[in-house]
């Protein structure tokens, strides 16, 4: 549970003419994670694929470049079955047909492209109404044609000689050679600026409407290809899906030999199979003749790690991916998935601390589990969320009285404020926590998780450490010793000041009553306060940490830093609660409350907007707040992760985030 | 108001606590999802970075919380 899968080392070893049939059973299995072979020596090479190899990537290639053609995505409704020994012969003619088809579709696009720029190059031309043959020949006159901000007249070119022909935004200008270079600089005030004379002698306005019209012609014909395109591609959809994944299989299984290491004879394969699924992998290869090799991996290793294939409970299962997501953990670790599995959902359901939103997340997953597939990353968000809006449903029964924002009853000395009493619903259960109003035991209760949370990540990198560095584990017992000096220091500040906390005194005095009481000496008299000398004592536990690092020590202020970040839970359960209750005030007093038919039913409308805005807003802060604290605070202090994922030869598709 | 200066503190705290947490995930960010388009595998590691700066905001959360519990005081 705590640790993964164990894992065997497999070495299987058999004569070469049976290596197809071995590759077949392996890849059926889909039982073990392939170490290539790498290096060669005089006796064993890196092996060749399999005959089939170079025609099945071919058919492979092709296919893919079919799909990409018919722009196949989603996987079709229906299945087609597909067989192998069929497979080049359909594909071929497939791409045969499709080529075709895709080449004149090209064609017709870079035509159409072409027209259009021909169409842009005539259509000033047209509107100007001089036949192209006008614009050039000349010896003495030259002429410029070109688009102008403003109409301009021969008065604006001054004493250059100049005969103008405008249309709209177009002006050509007919000058001497002589006075050009005057006449571009004139023209140039006038944001000039000069377009290309098409080649041709004809009328302008005739070629463009030629041109027109074989755009039009060439456009219906480019429709006719695409539908076309559309037809293959409903017709040959499931097939090419099909198709393209079992050729995938097939390829996988054909270059499989270029990961072990062959001699003339024989082969060997090497992988990593799990300790106790060994003998359903040696059993059968064994019956076929091969000699199978276990080796058993021990701790402490020369060799690379084995992968890493987790191992949890079910309902931890779902869990894994956010452990996956921040790094799959190394062989030689301890799983941190159950730890997740208790802390992320508990601070998301105190944050949230609502039975109303934790009903809603519950709902959510309950739908996740009777309609997605548990592979699905929505599946997996949707279960996790689940998890923590049960810890919300309990938190809010139990801890915090209310739901959707609306306290159960209203707080002692607040009996104005709005509650579910005012719409006939009592629930016969006391908020022991009103959230408006205890801030100081919000706070001090995020202390608390504080101090569990961190204190159990320091207890697992003390038994990752053990297995691995004596000292290391030593220093984690340090910081151990140090967070428990910072929380009785913190608890006992709390409990006795002049109105004391009441969870605090209650820790103080109950669970921490045999802890050493407050004793005054000379350093509690210069900082002016009474402060329990063990504490202190504890606190400096910190400098076992020396044996990890010189500067250890200089992270109790960073420890301290981390306890006081726990302080976000009680913000954003605060914070949360403060926008649901001020929309639930504005909107049930203001409209639902009125007495008038339009304003409740705008005011339901209000409401239920309100509310979903909520919910989100706390299932994205409260989401993101509880898997952050296992990350950054708790996380550095055991995890290291790096590890390499379990991925057994012949499994397909199973994406990690 | 008991101190109408703590009130006004309180105030400062988390005003400027917040500007240099969003300044902080303004650059975190950024950073975050151009790594993230040359290596998509990265988005755990900095959805993390993304959620550190948070702690600033935090602290000035406590401190104001701190500084409001002397407005209101006895």
């Amino acid at each position: 549970m705590l640790s993964p899968e164990r894992m065997a080392r497999a070495l299987i070893v058999g004569p070469r003419e049976k290596l197809e049939s071995v590759i077949g059973t392996l890849h059926d299995m889909k039982l073990i994670h392939l170490v290539d072979h790498e290096g060669e020596d005089d006796t064993f090479g890196i092996g060749k694929p399999l005959p089939p190899a170079a025609e099945l990537s071919d058919s492979l290639l092709k296919l893919r470049s079919i799909a990409n053609i018919l722009a196949v995505k989603a996987p079709p409704k229906e299945i087609e079955a597909v067989r192998l020994d069929q497979l080049r012969e359909r594909i071929l003619s497939l791409e045969l047909g499709i080529t075709d088809e895709d080449a004149a579709r090209k064609k017709a696009e870079s035509l159409l492209g072409d027209l259009d720029r021909r169409i842009e190059e005539l259509e000033p031309f047209a509107a100007l109404g001089l036949p192209l043959s006008a614009y050039r020949g000349y010896e003495t006159v030259a002429v410029v044609v070109g688009r102008v901000a403003r109409e301009i007249s021969e008065v604006d070119l001054g004493d250059i000689p100049a005969e103008i022909f405008q249309a709209s935004g177009i002006v050509a200008v007919f000058t001497t050679k002589d006075s050009l270079d005057r006449l571009l600089h004139v023209l140039g005030q006038f944001g000039f600026a000069q377009i290309d004379i098409p080649a041709g002698e004809a009328d302008p306005k005739e070629l463009l409407d030629a041109a027109l019209a074989d755009r039009e012609k060439w456009r219906t014909r480019l429709e006719e290809f695409r539908g076309r395109l559309e037809t293959l591609r409903e017709k040959y959809a499931a097939f090419v899906v099909a198709a393209e994944e079992l050729l995938e299989v097939e390829v996988d299984k054909a270059e499989a030999p270029l990961r072990f290491a062959v001699s003339d004879h024989t082969f060997v394969i090497d992988g990593w199979v799990p300790e106790k699924r060994f003998h359903a992998i040696a059993f059968p290869l064994e019956a076929e003749g091969m000699y199978v090799e276990s080796e058993h991996s021990q701790a402490e290793h020369e060799e690379p790690d084995p992968p890493v294939l987790l191992r949890n409970p079910k309902p931890a299962k779902p869990f894994e991916f956010l452990i996956h997501l921040y790094s799959t953990p190394s062989y030689r670790e301890l799983d941190p998935t159950l730890f997740l599995f208790i802390a992320a959902p508990f601070f998301f359901g105190f944050m949230v601390g609502d039975v109303g939103y934790g009903a809603l997340f519950m709902a959510l997953g309950a739908f996740a589990i009777a309609k997605l597939k548990p592979t699905s990353i929505w599946f997996r968000l949707f279960f996790v969320t689940a998890v923590g809006g049960l810890w919300s449903v309990l938190l809010g029964l139990l801890v915090f009285g209310e739901a959707f924002g609306l306290p159960f009853h209203p707080a002692p000395g607040h009996l104005e404020e709005l509650s579910w009493e005012r719409f006939g619903i009592f629930v016969p259960m006391q908020a022991v926590i009103h959230k408006a109003f205890g801030i100081g035991d919000m706070i001090y209760l995020s202390i608390l998780f504080a101090a569990f949370h961190l204190g159990f990540g320091y207890v697992f990198g003390f038994v990752n450490e053990m297995r691995h560095n004596k000292k290391y584990a030593l220093a984690k017992l340090g910081w151990l010793a140090c967070l428990f000096g910072l929380f009785t220091l913190l608890t006992f500040s709390l409990a006795i000041r002049p109105s004391p906390n009441r969870i605090a005194l209650w820790v103080w005095d109950t669970p921490l009553g045999w802890f050493p009481r407050a004793i005054q000496s000379e350093l509690s008299a210069f900082v002016g306060l009474k402060i329990p000398l063990a504490s202190l004592i504890l606190i400096f536990g910190a400098f076992l940490g020396l044996t990890e690092s010189i500067i250890a020590p200089i992270e109790i202020a960073s420890l301290l830093a981390n306890v006081m970040s726990y302080a976000r839970l009680a913000g954003i359960g605060i914070g949360k609660a403060a926008i649901a209750a001020a929309f639930n005030a504005a909107i049930l007093e203001g409209f639902v409350l009125s007495g008038q038919i339009v304003l409740i039913i705008v005011g339901i409308v209000f409401l239920v907007l309100a509310q979903v805005l909520v919910f989100f807003l706390g299932w994205i802060s409260a989401g993101i707040q509880a898997l952050r604290l296992n990350y950054v605070e708790a996380f550095l202090k055991f995890y290291k992760g790096n590890g390499t994922p379990f991925r057994p030869f012949g499994a397909r598709g199973t994406q990690e985030v | 108001m008991a101190d109408p200066l703590a009130a006004m503190a309180a105030a400062l705290s988390i005003a400027g606590t917040g500007i240099a947490t969003a300044w902080a995930q303004k650059v975190v960010g950024g950073a975050t999802v151009g790594a993230m388009a040359e290596k998509p595998e990265l988005f755990g590691r900095g959805l993390v970075l993304m959620a550190l700066p948070e702690t600033i905001v935090v602290f000035g959360l406590v401190l104001g919380l701190q500084l409001l519990s002397k407005v209101a005081g006895p």
